[in-house]
């Protein structure tokens, strides 16, 4: 930050007398790609969100250009509604609920255990994190496995089917467990820099946990807190793995937004419906980026 | 996440009445974690290391599940409960060479490093230019780049998979090593930048004084600096583009699939046999898992920064 600070004050101190030219060459080829592979798409798929454009068929060789009529029918289709509906609850339950409040659990229990323990249990959380998503599902399914899995067994509850059952909540908790680290690693930073002087003062004024935590503690996280809330909503609004737990089902119980798109355009084939899909998600991640970005300016200047 | 103080010896904690009676301590800057943590743990240690327990369980089991059960035979991996101290053996693993597993490994690896090598090589430099800021309003390509990093990447996957289609390169590795690249374009960017912005500007200064050239400055001054961050990043891009599986999953099919797909098809072929899937599913987070706890200090660091710079 202090460095960040330095050079904005300064934006013209060419300090390694690297120079405009060269600076240029270094900036364009990292441009000029994501340009090409991130922005440009993003754009045709607002072109291709206004044809009638199939993955097979007639329609595949000479798509029309059909307006609004994907947009005007995403929003009258209950799919689609069901769809945003199921997307808020998921970016609720696994981002906002699950993983905030059991990261910060986490980092703020772990300032109280021993140094060796704070590390064994941040390497446990993160490993959850670093596996690839397809073999978190698979250790999950096994879990849920009505016949044979873990959960049954503990429950004594053998042949249910969480993923039939409980969908919804499956893949919430699902994404609890493997993303929470992100969250802590996050949390446990912040703590670091609230001051205990102030806690103990306040402590000593006879403020009980609660208290010492809305008054002390949430001030100097709050930055943070909405850092963290905004990134993880977004990586959960976007997530596809739900897709490897229940493929959106059964009969579109779990199907939330990322999976709907890809049933709708490339299971169904309906490109064109399926891109109008995407864009309305690209607005709504916009809308949340732009959000994001002020803060960030706000906090830097 | 980490304070630049050595970590100080744990005191035994002292149960019972708080210490208000204590004068309050002078404590210094360096001492500010003993202290604090002292305290935590003299109002509540056993619950905290019961909750310490829960999570090594919640998080550790599951995948401590996964690699003992790929060691066991396919029967003793059916018992229920799980027969924990079944003989040992590492047939499974030859069982999955057996059926063809090494061309998908083959092909993360490819996709992984050549992609993690040219992020580096284009987000150094370009990080490096925009942390020395020598054009006015760099700050707004910076933050184009973190911009991106909102784009939903299902929303790419449509348009990408018919450009890719009509370039004919559909089921082709070096597909996936562009896409991998520009996805993690971004992060590394942006994670460089941020590692790049701490060097300090005095030593950049003294080092053009003395008639250092570019490549030399880079090379003598820079690249010391900035190892640990290049090691965070090349990290986390290794990391994601091994895990990556929406984009392998639908652009290719049989010669470049990576091993994520492999698993996916791996469990819909084999039902729940579960010593093979374990084995599977081992084998495929294996390089991750070395690349993660090989440098976790370096990865929390990288994260952090990330997040919250």
């Amino acid at each position: 930050m202090a460095a960040q600070a330095t050079s904005a004050a300064a934006p013209e101190t060419d300090a390694a007398g690297l120079g405009k030219a060269r600076a240029t060459a270094f900036v364009t080829p990292a441009l000029l790609l994501v340009g090409a592979f991130l922005v440009f798409p993003a754009l045709w798929t607002l072109y291709l969100g206004i044809t009638d454009y199939r993955l097979t068929g007639i329609a595949a060789a000479d798509p029309q250009i059909v307006g609004l009529q994907n947009y005007t029918d995403a929003l009258t289709d209950p799919q689609f509604r069901n769809a945003l509906a199921l997307t808020l609850l998921f970016v609720l339950g696994s981002a906002i609920v699950g993983q905030t409040v059991l990261g910060f659990s986490i980092a703020w229990s772990m300032r109280a255990v021993p140094k060796t323990v704070k590390t064994v249990v941040e390497s446990l959380v993160l490993l959850a994190w670093i596996l690839p998503s397809s073999i978190v599902a698979f250790l999950w399914i096994a879990y849920l496995n009505r016949d044979n899995g873990t959960l049954n067994s503990v429950l004594g509850t053998s042949g249910f089917d969480w993923l039939l059952g409980h969908p919804m909540l499956s893949i919430i908790v699902f994404n609890t467990w493997r993303g929470t680290a992100f969250s802590m690693l996050l949390f446990s930073a912040a703590l670091n820099a609230v001051p205990p002087s102030q806690l103990e003062t306040a402590r000593l004024a006879g403020a009980d946990t609660f208290a010492q935590f809305r008054d002390v503690v949430f001030p100097h996280i709050r930055g943070h807190v909405l850092t963290n809330t905004l990134l993880i909503s977004l990586w959960t609004f976007n997530d596809f793995s739900p897709y490897l737990l229940t493929a959106g089902g059964p009969n579109h119980a779990s199907e939330t937004l990322p999976v709907y798109i890809y049933n709708s355009a490339l299971y169904s084939g309906e490109l064109g419906y399926g891109s109008a899909i995407s864009l309305i998600m690209l607005l709504i991640n916009l809308l949340i980026a732009v959000f994001y970005l002020r803060l960030l300016k706000d906090r830097r200047s | 996440m980490s304070t630049t103080t050595p970590a100080p010896v744990e005191q035994p904690t002292e149960p019972g009445p708080r210490r208000t009676s204590e004068p309050p301590r002078r404590a210094a800057m360096s001492r500010r974690r003993r202290k604090s943590s002292d305290d935590q743990a003299a109002r509540g240690g056993p619950l905290w290391a019961l909750f310490a327990w829960v999570l090594t369980l919640l998080f550790f089991a599951p995948v401590a599940w996964m690699v003992l059960t790929s060691l066991h035979k396919e029967a003793d991996a059916a018992t229920n409960p799980p027969s924990l101290l079944a003989p040992l053996t590492t047939g499974n693993y030859g069982l999955l060479f057996d059926r063809g597993v090494r061309p998908f490994l083959i092909n993360s690896a490819t996709a992984s490093i050549l992609s993690t090598i040219l992020v580096l090589a284009l987000a150094i430099p370009a990080a490096y230019a925009l942390a020395i800021k020598p054009v006015e309003k760099w700050t707004d390509v910076l933050f184009f780049f973190l911009s991106t990093k909102f784009l939903p990447a299902i929303a790419a996957l449509l348009p990408i998979y018919l450009i890719v289609k009509d370039l004919g390169m559909l089921d082709n590795v070096y597909t996936l090593v562009i896409l991998y690249t520009s996805m993690n374009l971004p992060i590394a960017v942006w994670l460089m930048h941020s590692f790049l912005a701490e060097v300090p500007r005095e030593i950049l200064e003294a080092a053009e004084v003395d008639g250092a050239g570019l490549l030399r400055v880079l090379w003598q001054v820079i690249r010391p600096i900035a190892m640990p961050g290049i090691a965070a990043t090349a990290l986390i891009c290794f990391i994601f583009s091994w895990n990556e599986f929406m984009f392998a999953v639908n652009l290719t099919a049989t010669r470049a699939s990576t091993s994520p797909v492999f698993l996916v098809g791996f469990i819909s072929s084999q039902g729940l046999f579960l010593a093979k899937l374990c084995a599977a599913a081992t084998l495929v987070s294996l390089p991750v898992l070395i690349a993660g706890f090989a440098a976790q200090d370096k990865l929390v660091r990288g994260l952090s920064l990330g997040a919250i710079k």
